[in-house]
C-alpha cells in the first residue's frame, strides 16, 4: 500500500473515531440530563463509549455498501438530533411562556429532519439491489409499526396505558431490522 | 430470468468483487444476479453488455425463452 493511501486511510479512521466520540458525548449529555446524573459524567461515559465504537468500526468496518464519509454524516446528523433533544428537555425545564414552549417543542424536529435527510442520502448512494433491500426493509418497518400501533390501540381501549413515543420508535427499529434481515436473506 | 454472467465472468477469470467494482455495484448484487434472485435494471444490464462486449440477450435468458 502506498504511503499516501495509508495516510488517507489513517485520517479516515481518526475522523470516524472523533465523530463517534462526539455523537457518544451528545448521547451521554442527553441521558445524563434525563436520568439526573452529573452531565460531565454522562458526557465522559458517552465519549468513551463513542471512542470504543469508532475504534471498532474503523478497525473492522461492518459490511456497509456506502463509504465511511456517509456514516460520519449520519453520525453528525444524530449528534445534532441528540443536542436539539437535550436543548428541548433543558429549555422546557426553565420557566418559559406558553408560546416559547411551543417554539422549543419544535426544536428536535430540526434534528429529526436532518437525520432523516442523512439516511435518505445514504440510501440514495447505494447500488440498486442495496436500495431495494433498504426500501423493502423500510416498507416492512412501516407496515409492522402500523399494525403494532393499531393493535396497541385496541388494548388501550381494554385498559392498557397510553402508547409511549419511545415504544413506537423501538417498534419501528425492530420491524425495520426484521425487514432488513428478511430481504437480505431473500437476496442472499 | 437466467443469466450467463457467471460463465462470462469465469471466461475472463474475474472474481465477483472485480466485476462488481468494474460495474460500480456491490458484490452482493453480482451474486444475486448470478443466482437468479435479482433481475438487474436496464441501465445495469446495458453496462454489463458493454463490459462483456456482447448484447443483453447474450447475457440474459428469459424464463420462457
Amino acid at each position: 500500500m502506498k504511503i499516501e493511501e495509508r495516510r488517507s486511510l489513517g485520517n479516515d479512521e481518526t475522523k470516524t473515531i472523533i465523530m463517534t466520540a462526539v455523537t457518544g458525548g451528545a448521547f451521554g449529555l442527553l441521558y445524563g440530563y434525563g436520568f439526573e446524573i452529573s452531565l460531565w459524567l454522562g458526557v465522559l461515559i458517552g465519549v468513551l463509549f463513542g471512542i470504543a465504537i469508532g475504534f471498532r468500526i474503523s478497525k473492522r468496518p461492518p459490511r456497509m455498501e456506502y463509504p465511511m464519509a456517509m456514516f460520519r454524516r449520519i453520525m453528525l446528523a444524530a449528534t445534532f438530533l441528540l443536542l436539539t433533544s437535550f436543548g428541548y428537555s433543558y429549555l422546557l425545564d426553565q420557566n418559559l411562556s406558553q408560546t416559547q414552549q411551543y417554539w422549543v417543542a419544535a426544536l428536535p424536529l430540526l434534528g429529526w429532519l436532518l437525520f432523516v435527510v442523512s439516511i435518505g442520502l445514504a440510501i440514495a448512494s447505494l447500488d440498486e439491489l442495496q436500495r431495494r433491500i433498504q426500501t423493502e426493509a423500510i416498507a416492512i418497518g412501516f407496515a409492522g409499526t402500523a399494525i403494532f400501533v393499531g393493535g396497541y390501540a385496541l388494548f388501550q381501549f381494554a385498559g392498557l396505558s397510553d402508547v409511549n413515543v419511545g415504544l413506537v420508535l423501538l417498534a419501528m427499529s425492530v420491524f425495520w431490522l426484521a425487514g432488513k434481515l428478511w430481504t437480505l436473506w431473500r437476496y442472499r | 430470468m437466467k443469466s450467463r454472467l457467471k460463465i462470462l465472468r469465469a471466461e475472463r477469470d474475474w472474481s465477483q468483487a472485480q466485476l462488481a467494482e468494474a460495474l460500480g455495484v456491490s458484490r452482493q448484487t453480482i451474486n444475486a444476479i448470478e443466482t437468479g434472485k435479482y433481475d438487474p435494471s436496464l441501465p445495469l444490464a446495458f453496462k454489463m453488455a458493454k463490459l462483456f462486449e456482447s448484447s443483453i440477450e447474450d447475457i440474459f435468458i428469459p424464463d420462457d425463452g
